[in-house]
């Protein structure tokens, strides 16, 4: 490398130090935003919900909000008009509806306002615990989305995407980088809005055909009932609700149809069944709940205040079936031979011509899980399937089309993409498989043979997946996923966006074979775009003043990056909020998911002095700050297979004054947590015109005339043992 | 002379000579979760009080997941004990057994342990090992509420 003068390498080295020090520390105060905002305590359970959170927002011009009610619940926004209160449309609080997680985990609150004919007026977000929206994306982005649902109608076919009029679907633009809280957003509105459509007379409820049931005519006791499915068990355990672990479950509860003639004789007996069918109407369904564990109700106390029960209710599809009063009969006894003591049991009558028994449809147990740290409650459901099974329905079940999950319609939609991207990670691991073969075609010359694959690796990787995908892989999926693993592991949410989902599996397998540099030294996007402009810079005549920092200072630096990740992995045991703040430190947000320019100066001026020092350094973030490389590099001294080495490596210093890693001690050794696998080093040690013993066993057996042998997997040419004259040839 | 093919000198520890696969796993096995060494803590000249230290504190970790078990014992406790534990065992291991293994697992070769090689190990082990707790506590119910 062209020397400098001493006093401009200095200059430089101060100013990286300067820009790798303050330039993190200069992140801006944080705006007022709904990050982690910090709700009422009682907006789960306040029946004035208006009281606590602006309705007005959401229902512009209303001056009067009813209690909730319902369920699930909303509420009714007036207007004043000539002193009369006329209604004006509805709120309702997405968590009483749904809690769908985000990609936090958590459920992004938003309250949400209809008008009187089904259509979004206003939504507002009291509450996002999304990470990417924290410092990344402004929150800007989201109240923009979701200022696309405003005067669409809560019956419309609205998915994220191209709006396909063919299908009848209407498309939203997602949120680049945060794809996964979007489809979840697009879950909450659509669920919510459902919800009081179908309650207010909005939306109409489906039409089932009812079921033909088959009786098979023999009675039923209660064991087999429970193996044939055709009572179920819904229990929830203490600490799904907030409460300390205990071996008795919260609420145990046991359930079946009671219009099948079977299951009613047998839990009923023959006279009471039939005394039951006649107060049944003809759309009228029956069954019935027995609580076998626990001291909650599953009555609630709802129904004396209201005439509605709050703790129960039947789904069926996307309709939701509530019990009034009148809708609930006494039982007081299950005749079924081997049935549970129970302390509290019912029958509620589901009055709807869109429930139909020969569909599946759900029990659920409506409570609240309490913080136990904050004592907030927060709305929290849980639900146990019942079909009834083949042999008791005329003609077996109907044919059910369950709708793709999310994730699963994310990964059909981009399917193309997903392959092109999997077909590159396959190759690359490929090549760099094929290695050996490449670099003893390659020269220290001619490094084309192998920097042609890495290059285009580069290149791929910049353009197609960095800025094309946004599948920049960040510290804050190891800080989110470390959490899940240890709290609340969710495939669903990581499986949403199966760029960073692919990427990972990849990471994980190739670190364990080869080390972190598979990844870092050939398709991380910034680390990529780092060293293109190093070497860009270098080709167009900079390399004159491109340097590295010695080896002494080096290898104190590079301590850095794993303090880096250390401190953040500490930090977000304590607060994830901060810890998402602090990785800020990685300009990957900044470069790709949102734009250079987009961000405010602090954050623009710390990836663009990163990257413009990489005109000067090679790779500086991932040398010395990069906490993801850290986190990568630490499993990496464990890798299987290394590079290789030849025992003349330890004076040579050929490979090491190279290295672009900085990776190669005095010693000669190969410190596999820096290396970046450039393969430089493994380019020169099959070179025999440029790694030293090599060159100088060529020139001897140049000088005494002595064949060239092919170069082993040793790194030396095949030795020539001569054959002694009177030994036989060998048939 | 320095051996160039690995980042610290090879060494041999005497419980990978079992010519037997089976014993040799065994070995691994209890190399992995048991820290300490008669043999290497003599060697490096510990004391008794370090020695009954790191039993006590062992006892105590245990205990700790026992806690767990019962729902005595939240997350972020366990957690916070097992790096407390990771920590003494990087420096338990660096005196009683100072080496790490060098390439594919399957293979017997091993090296003399940096401090950093040291922290990687022990770190990842524990990962693993906490990980698998956690989900096998979680499974079974426990670890749910902090």
């Amino acid at each position: 490398m062209p020397s400098l003068p001493d006093s401009l390498k200095r200059w430089m080295r101060l100013a990286f130090l300067s820009v790798a020090v303050a330039l993190p520390a200069t992140a801006p105060a944080l705006a007022q935003t709904a990050y982690e905002a910090q709700l009422p305590a009682a907006l789960d359970t306040a029946a004035a919900l208006c009281e606590h959170v602006p309705c007005a927002e959401v229902v512009p011009g209303a001056t009067h909000f009813s209690e909730r009610k319902g369920q699930p619940r909303y509420v009714e926004a007036y207007v004043e008009r000539n002193g009369h209160r006329e209604l004006a449309g509805y709120v309702v609080l997405s968590t009483d509806v749904t809690d769908t997680p985000a990609y936090s985990g958590k459920p992004v609150v938003t309250l949400i306002g209809l008008d009187t004919r089904g259509r979004f007026i206003g939504v507002r977000i009291l509450k996002h615990s999304e990470p990417i929206l924290l410092l990344g994306i402004p929150e800007a982005a989201l109240t923009a989305f979701n200022r696309q649902y405003l005067g669409k109608f809560i019956g419309d076919n609205i998915e994220i995407g191209h709006s396909r009029p063919d299908e009848n679907i209407i498309g939203l633009d997602a949120i680049s980088g945060a794809t996964v809280t979007v489809i979840a957003q697009n879950q909450v509105m659509m669920a919510a809005g459902a919800a009081v459509g179908r309650q207010v007379g909005l939306l109409e409820a489906t039409v089932r055909p009812p079921a033909q049931f088959l009786d098979p005519g023999r009675p039923l006791d209660w064991a087999t009932m429970v193996s044939e499915g055709l009572v179920r068990r819904l229990a929830v355990r203490p600490e799904q609700v907030g409460l300390a672990r205990a071996a008795e479950p919260f609420i145990e509860l046991w359930f079946g149809d009671l219009n099948h003639p079977a299951i009613g004789r047998a839990v009923l007996g023959g006279d009471g069944w039939a005394a039951l069918r006649q107060r049944l109407g003809e759309h009228d369904h029956a069954l019935f709940i027995l609580r076998t564990a626990g001291r909650e109700s599953f009555k609630g106390s709802g129904f004396v205040r209201g005439g509605l029960y709050d703790r129960v209710q039947v789904r069926q599809g996307q309709d939701a079936f509530t019990f009034r009063d009148l809708d609930y009969l006494n039982l007081y006894g299950v005749r079924a031979a081997g049935a549970p003591a129970f302390s509290e049991s019912g029958i509620f009558i589901v009055r709807s011509p869109a429930f139909s028994a020969a569909w599946p449809w759900k029990l659920v147990f409506l409570g609240n899980r309490v913080d136990r740290e904050t004592g907030a409650r927060t709305f929290a459901n849980f639900d146990a399937e019942y079909w009834l099974p083949d042999d008791y329905l005329a003609g077996g079940r109907p044919a059910v089309v369950q709708p793709d999950a999310p994730w699963v319609r994310i990964w059909k939609t981009r399917a193309p993409q997903i392959a092109l991207f999997s077909l590159l990670l396959v190759t690359t691991a490929l090549v760099y498989a094929s290695r050996d073969r490449l670099t003893r075609r390659a020269s220290r010359k001619n490094p084309w043979p192998v920097n042609a694959f890495k290059y285009a690796a580069w290149i791929t990787s910049i353009g197609f997946v960095g800025f094309g995908l946004l599948a920049q892989p960040s510290i804050t999926q190891v800080l989110t996923w470390f959490h899940a693993l240890l709290f609340q592991w969710t495939w669903s949410l990581f499986l949403s966006d199966p760029f960073i989902f692919l990427f990972w599996i990849f990471i994980i397998v190739t670190v364990f074979l080869w080390g972190r540099g598979l990844f870092c030294g050939w398709l991380c996007p910034f680390g990529s775009l780092s060293e293109l402009i190093y070497k860009v810079a270098g080709a167009v005549g900079l390399k004159r003043i491109q340097f590295s920092l010695p080896k002494a200072l080096h290898d104190r630096l590079k301590w850095v990056k794993y303090g880096v990740f250390l401190g953040l992995l500490a930090v977000s045991m304590f607060s994830m909020t901060l810890a998402e703040q602090l990785a800020e430190i990685e300009p990957f947000k900044t470069t790709f998911l949102v734009g250079l320019f987009n961000r405010s100066w602090p954050y623009t001026l710390f990836a663009a002095g990163l990257l413009g020092l990489s005109i000067f350094i090679e790779r500086p973030f991932c040398k010395y700050l990069c906490p993801l490389g850290a986190a990568l590099a630490m499993p990496s001294t464990f890798r299987w297979f290394g590079l290789r080495r030849k025992q003349e490596c330890d004076r040579c210093k050929a490979c090491g004054t190279g290295c672009g890693s900085l990776a190669i001690d005095a010693d000669g050794r190969i410190d596999q947590r820096e290396c970046l696998l450039c393969l430089d080093c493994m380019v020169m040690y099959t070179d025999d015109h440029a790694c030293p013993p090599l060159v100088s066993e060529r020139k001897r057996r140049t000088r005494a005339g002595v064949e060239m042998t092919p170069i082993g997997t040793d790194g030396y040419f095949i030795p020539i043992r001569p054959v002694p004259p009177d030994t036989p040839p060998a048939n | 002379m320095v051996d160039p093919r690995m980042m610290t000198e090879p060494v041999t520890p005497d419980w990978t000579r079992q010519p037997s696969p089976a014993r040799w796993l065994a070995g691994e096995l209890r190399d992995h979760l048991w820290p300490w060494s008669r043999q290497g803590m003599q060697r490096r000249g510990a004391s008794r009080l370090v020695q009954l230290f790191g039993f006590a504190f062992a006892v105590i970790v245990s205990a700790c997941w026992v806690l767990a078990v019962r729902g005595e014992l939240g997350p972020h406790g366990v957690i916070a004990w097992w790096t407390g534990w990771s920590a003494f065992e990087v420096a338990l291991r660096l005196q009683a057994k100072p080496y790490v293994k060098e390439g594919p697992w399957w293979e017997r070769r091993y090296r003399r342990a940096s401090p950093m090689d040291m922290v990687c190990y022990v770190g990842f082990k524990n990962l693993l090992l906490g990980a698998a707790l956690f989900f096998a506590l979680k499974s079974q119910g426990f670890l749910g509420a902090a």
